[in-house]
């Protein structure tokens, strides 16, 4: 991401919603500083000058609405962001989540660039339990998903992702995960098992009896009135005794689901849906 | 009258910034921003060393979290720090820049956006140009740009690259800088 001349005002912002409204894509919500920061990073990204090319394109080609989703969203840019999370979720929350019945169903709320599943399901297969959940994850760009789903991941992170696998003392190296056929990719058969949803801006569709939900740094990206409708979807997905994970700096302080959690980890910032 | 101060700094900039917190009236009447460059895989610690000597709470914020006077805001590690339209903390996991993250001139840019020619922008020693082109940003919006006498900075590159960019208000020594701060008075 660059520091471009071009700064998105608040008129053009407002148009580029409006637009993206009307093709079904409601980011009305999201926080609009980074918003509007991801809009000039789209309109760099494509050399289209300013909003009004940017609404130009989307007019004229509808097909490039799952490109702009693509990079409108944030990466997460590093695979084991936070490794002590990754620690505690691999020492003190999986045990719990497959305490229970078989074939337990962990669900990624948001697909990002693929650096949380595949960081997911590398956590898993080193428990051997990879082929004993059900994994679900929502993604809202085809294009997004294809990557996924080939594995090829953003290669320039690799010594990050390395560094932080490091940290969480995993058993192999992260090198032991790409893939053997591709160049540059990681092995997609990591995630050949996992549902794909589909959702537009926000969550429409979720699993239920859910015991593990994913939904780190992506509540960042959203006002109050979206970070309430998406806690609740997660909420409801939950089972109870179930676990939710937000960002180290996303919170359930102050929100209306604050009482349907306790405090299981406050430092990575995980709960569990009370009974 | 002014609305916010924001502070950047990297390499060099440790011990002045410590020495501008521990000078600072506790009845300082803004909140300070401060974007320093840090180690992204620590998250602890920081927060803390600062906060020993500060006459003014120094806060690590939470996402949304509601900005108020008095108080020393410092970007978390390995997260953007935005300044977001009513006066709130937004955090963002988006791409570096300028190979940093927190990045300086994003928290100055959204800072400028905000607060306009309400703010005054500080950048301190640092071996990075991060920060250079945000200290624009507040001076092309109307704010107030200071940047710390280069003769003083343990590593010049900040300061030097921030200086051809920009038309500054002030080139200051630390001595000054802390005494331009204690002048501001509750408006």
């Amino acid at each position: 991401m660059s520091t471009s001349n071009y700064e998105i005002g608040i008129v053009d912002t407002r148009a580029v919603l409006k637009i993206l409204t009307s093709m079904g894509y409601d980011f009305r919500d999201y926080a609009l500083t980074a918003f509007k920061r991801r809009l000039e990073h789209v309109i760099a990204l494509h050399g289209l000058k300013n909003a009004d090319g940017l609404m130009g394109k989307l007019n004229s080609q509808p097909e490039f609405i799952d490109q702009f989703i693509h990079d409108i969203t944030p990466s997460t840019t590093e695979m084991f962001r936070d490794p002590s999370f990754w620690r505690v979720l691999r020492d003190e929350v999986l045990p719990e989540v497959f305490k229970g019945p078989s074939q337990p169903k962990i669900w990624l709320a948001a697909l990002d660039s693929g650096e949380e599943l595949y960081s997911l399901a590398i956590i898993l297969k080193e428990q051997n339990l990879l082929d004993k959940v059900q994994l679900y994850a929502n993604y809202s760009s085809e294009k997004t998903l294809a990557r996924v789903k080939a594995g090829t991941l953003d290669m320039r992170n690799i010594e990050t992702n390395e560094a932080n696998y490091l940290r969480l003392n995993g058993k192999s190296t992260i090198h032991s995960y790409l893939s053997t056929t591709a160049s540059h990719a990681f092995d997609p058969s990591l995630v050949e098992g996992v549902n794909f949803i589909f959702q537009k801006t926000t969550i429409t569709e979720a699993p239920s009896a859910v015991r593990l939900a994913l939904f780190r740094n992506r509540m960042i990206y959203q006002n109050h009135f979206l970070q309430e409708k998406t806690l609740q979807m997660l909420t409801n997905s939950l089972v109870a005794g179930g676990f939710l994970a937000l960002g180290v700096k996303e919170t359930l302080e102050n929100t209306n689901t604050s009482n349907k959690f306790t405090v299981f980890n406050d430092n990575e910032k995980l709960y569990k849906r009370k009974t | 009258m002014h609305k916010a101060v924001i502070i950047g700094g990297s390499a060099g900039s440790f011990q002045v910034i410590t020495r501008i917190l521990s000078a600072m009236p506790a009845n300082f009447p803004l909140p300070v921003l401060l974007c320093l460059h840090r180690l992204k895989h620590v998250r602890s610690g920081f927060v803390e060393a600062l906060s020993i000597k500060s006459s003014i709470p120094v806060i690590e914020p939470m996402d949304k979290e509601q900005i108020k006077p008095g108080r020393a805001y410092l970007a978390p590690a390995n997260y953007h720090m935005y300044i977001e339209l009513g006066n709130k903390i937004a955090l963002s996991t988006e791409e570096p820049v300028n190979h940093s993250r927190p990045s300086i001139d994003l928290s100055f840019i959204t800072a400028a956006q905000v607060y306009r020619e309400k703010l005054i922008g500080i950048i301190l020693s640092g071996a990075n140009r991060d920060g250079a082109y945000g200290l624009k940003r507040v001076k092309d919006h109307g704010g107030m740009a200071i940047v710390q006498d280069p003769e003083e900075c343990q590593v010049k590159t900040m300061t030097d690259t921030s200086l051809k960019m920009t038309k500054v208000d002030h080139i200051f020594n630390t001595n000054e800088i802390i005494r331009f701060l204690q002048k501001i008075k509750h408006p």
